[in-house]
């Protein structure tokens, strides 16, 4: 399970060079190999998701990316240049968890700071609308809830034209509203042909938002596709279906491709490998399924499913 | 980057009990220690009284108190935080974050050394010479809080969380009494003398001590002076860009 899926068929919107590239980038802290011979490209016009389970080298894949780490081995670009150039040309927004906010300061001075050193600045009142700030623009920083302290740090990685937006756990702290006006602005970053880059915990929002999903492991690249592709990878979908009269327990269970069977009252539920196949098979065996339903997993059981099948092979071998 | 240091410059403005210990500290220190001096009295191998030396020095190491723990302990704290991380991500060059953190210094050093001369005109009735002994006093000793500024700036930089304010007590202690600030030079070993006078305190006191004495500061106290300033904020600078511990 160790191959990657080399082609992405997401939104084909793989154009011009690419806004971040790492070749064979390593990175290891004392004996803990955070990220391990990493190759990965992001295209302008992206929204990409960076999935993993905690200590699969997401936050650590990002701090090389921003260069606020130097890799052990390989080389990370960022526009054709070191990241600190990239930045150093406002071209990177970046919006981390452990990025800290400046105290004593009222929010809209803060924002004002970030608009100023910014060489393509949007004006202040639109950065503070945008973040959802301008009513709480004269509080101080320091006397703001988890929720608000998030809303300011998306206003300083959104104060200019970046051409590349990093994000790492971005909407945690946020609430339902928050979240959506979010990424709500965040669609319009990347329709305006921004590479968006982020990190998260809920697998529901990668599946939503992004067109391309990077699952990380062991600081490896274990699936790279479209939030379909990465569902397909991991194999299985859902088969549901209402049967009358008698039913054959021991006859569906020669189904083929399938791997889990489970029965309750007339409705059986199938998890197969090959569904076409098993639907096929289902009415060769003169069947006749009612209510017949054929679904993917959802992202998170694709998730576990890959993540979990790496592991299981690491520990064979 | 003109913004950032007009931020510096304004939080720092804010934090009241910081500008208030800062600033009346060295006054009040001066107070202790020369109050009960006699007021006509030369000292030993000047033609200077005690309340007029202390003058400068307590202004001196004001100053100095000033920048050095402010620097060091809030810039310890924003990388604690995380703030500094943050910056990084900005277009901002490694000099601005060190320069913001100087002139902010800057703004709390000035009225430091003022305090200290309108209470030892006042209280003690200090009296110069000539009128432009008083200017050039306070723009040297603030000019000289510059250098203390940027050593304040690299130590936040070198050390982190509870490592911060003993590293700092030290640095700020043994300079403040090898470079003569607190007693004379002079009464000093030789061997310890021959140390001190490479030790920027002791070159920022003498540049107070020639005006006092109504002469220009010595070229050497000054070189030695700029020398550190390089020294300290070319350190700073460094450490700022080199950082990358999360902490």
């Amino acid at each position: 399970m160790t191959t990657t899926m080399s082609t992405f068929t997401g939104e084909g919107r793989r154009t011009g060079a690419p806004v971040v590239s790492f070749e064979h980038v390593s990175k290891s802290f004392g004996e803990v190999r955070a990220v391990a011979d990493l190759d990965l490209e992001l295209y302008p016009g992206e929204t990409v998701a960076l999935l993993g389970p905690n200590g699969a080298g997401k936050s650590s894949t990002l701090d090389l990316l921003l260069g606020l780490r130097t890799p052990d081995a390989g080389r990370v670009e960022l526009f054709g240049t070191t990241p600190q150039q990239a930045i150093a040309r406002g071209k990177v927004g970046a919006m981390l968890q452990s990025g800290g906010l400046m105290e004593d300061v009222k929010v809209r001075e803060l924002v004002k700071l970030a608009c100023d050193l910014h060489p393509r600045a949007y004006p202040l009142e639109q950065v503070l609308e945008q973040a959802d700030l301008t009513e709480i623009a004269d509080r101080m920083v320091n006397k703001l809830s988890g929720g608000q302290e998030q809303r300011v740090r998306f206003a300083l990685a959104t104060a200019g034209a970046n051409e590349l937006v990093v994000l790492d756990e971005p909407t945690t702290g946020m609430d339902v509203t928050a979240r959506q006006a979010f990424w709500s602005v965040m669609r319009q970053q990347a329709r305006e042909g921004r590479a968006i880059l982020f990190a998260t915990h809920y697998l529901e929002e990668a599946d939503a938002i992004a067109d391309r999903v990077i699952v990380l492991h062991r600081g490896r690249v274990l699936a790279d596709g479209s939030a379909a592709e990465i569902k397909a990878k991991a194999g299985a979908r859902r088969i549901v279906f209402d049967l009358d009269g008698h039913i054959g327990e021991a006859a569906l269970r020669e189904l083929p491709f399938l791997s889990s069977l489970e029965i309750s009252g007339r409705t059986v539920r199938i998890q197969s490998h090959d569904a076409d196949a098993t639907v096929h098979a289902l009415y060769g065996l003169g069947l006749y399924p009612r209510n017949l339903e054929v679904a993917g997993l959802g992202l998170e059981q694709a998730f576990i499913a890959i993540t979990d099948a790496a592991t299981a092979e690491e520990a064979a071998r | 980057m003109n913004t950032l240091i007009k931020l510096e410059i304004v939080r720092t403005l804010r934090n009241k009990k910081f500008m208030f210990f800062s600033v009346l500290y060295p006054a009040a220190l001066y107070l202790l220690i020369a109050g009960g001096a006699s007021t006509t009295e030369v000292v030993k191998g000047t033609h200077l009284t005690l309340p007029l030396l202390m003058m400068v020095s307590m202004a001196s190491f004001g100053a100095i108190t000033a920048v050095l723990m402010g620097n060091s302990e809030r810039i310890a704290k924003e990388r604690e935080k995380g703030w500094v991380r943050q910056l990084r991500l900005t277009a901002l060059p490694g000099r601005g974050y060190v320069t913001a953190k100087v002139a902010s210094a800057a703004v709390v050093s000035l009225p430091s050394i003022l305090v200290v001369f309108a209470v030892a005109a006042a209280v003690k009735n200090v009296r110069m010479d000539a009128a432009w002994q008083w200017f050039a006093l306070t723009g040297a000793i603030w000019a000289g809080s510059i250098v203390f500024a940027a050593l304040g700036v690299a130590v936040g930089y070198l050390a982190t969380g509870d490592a911060v304010r003993p590293i700092t007590m030290i640095i700020y202690f043994g300079l403040s009494i090898l470079g003569g600030l607190w007693m004379p030079t002079s009464t000093f070993p030789k061997w310890l003398q021959d140390i001190a006078e490479w030790v920027p305190t002791h070159a920022y006191a003498a540049l107070g001590q020639a005006i006092e004495q109504g002469n220009a500061p010595h070229m050497k106290d000054v070189s030695i002076l700029v020398a550190y300033l390089v020294l300290f904020a070319g350190a700073a600078a460094w450490l700022y860009r080199k950082d990358t511990r999360k902490a």
